[in-house]
């Protein structure tokens, strides 16, 4: 329920940038409609990525795994690997600048971690 | 016996070799074509429109698929939602059972018919509204409002 919740608070938040930005009304049902669906939808994601990486031999999730969610589309899956590869790219930075630094300080994420992080963003995208 | 399912073995053969023959290649034979011309194709004057899916577009993302754009009028578009109010329940099956998706597709129908009298008031915020936690949610617009939240 407190996972429900979330979901549905972010849905509304996001609802209301679209209605600022076209001018348009959600009524509260469909607002909850959405939510629902998100939420179940993350369901079947989470189902299919753990598919995709374990037909990939892997136990890990990487964001090629999250590609395949979006293979459907050539506008979303090039919009996604857009950000998956922007995503890397700062990433690449962070370690940059985190190696420099890192002679006094340990806060390196493991991999793992980081490929977590991705895909909770990507899943948020769609 | 051993016998019997050696004859099965030699007729399927030969029915196989009779297939293969005509399926030499991938498009119809001249037999077949004629039997699809006559039964099946849609001509001109059947009355009838070609039936065609709809395309998927994103009115968020840039449009990358070519829509083969075809003269208005003369298709029929498939439509999936014109039967919406059929669908929040399982409809038969044959051999394949519904999929997660699927069911996620028909309790969501089911949820939206059971909300569509509900005016103002939602029962589903009611709900969920005493189980939010402040610190679950992270909204890229409401950052600047969330003191100390960089990235």
């Amino acid at each position: 329920q407190r996972l429900k919740a979330a979901v549905h608070y972010t849905v509304g938040c996001l609802c209301q940038e679209v209605e600022e930005d076209k001018d348009a009304q959600f009524t509260k049902q469909s607002i909850a409609a959405i939510s629902e669906i998100t939420f179940r939808q993350c369901e079947i994601f989470a189902k299919d990525l753990e598919m995709f990486a374990r037909h990939a031999k892997r136990t890990t999730v990487t964001t090629d795994d999250v590609k395949l969610l979006a293979r459907r589309s050539n506008s979303l899956l090039k919009y996604i690997t857009q950000k998956s590869e922007e995503l890397a790219s700062s990433n690449m930075e962070q370690k940059e600048k985190k190696k420099k630094k890192s002679s006094t300080a340990k806060g390196e994420r493991t991999p793992g971690e980081q490929e977590a992080a991705v895909t909770e963003n990507e899943d948020s995208n769609m | 016996g051993r016998r019997s399912s050696s004859l099965q073995d030699k007729s399927l053969c030969v029915t196989g070799q009779k297939q293969m023959n005509s399926h030499k290649s991938w498009s119809l034979s001249p037999e077949e074509f004629e039997i699809w011309d006559r039964l099946y194709r849609i001509k001109e004057g059947d009355g009838i429109k070609e039936p065609i899916l709809p395309r998927a577009q994103f009115e968020t993302l840039e449009n990358l698929e070519e829509t083969p754009e075809p003269e208005e009028g003369a298709a029929r578009e498939l439509s999936l939602c014109e039967w919406s109010l059929w669908q929040n329940q399982p409809l038969p099956t044959a051999l394949v059972a519904h999929s997660d998706l699927c069911h996620l597709f028909i309790s969501a129908m089911e949820m939206m018919e059971l909300m569509r009298h509900q005016q103002g008031d939602c029962s589903y915020e009611r709900e969920l509204q005493p189980h939010l936690r402040m610190e679950d949610v992270n909204i890229p617009g409401n950052k600047r409002n969330i003191p100390g939240n960089k990235r």
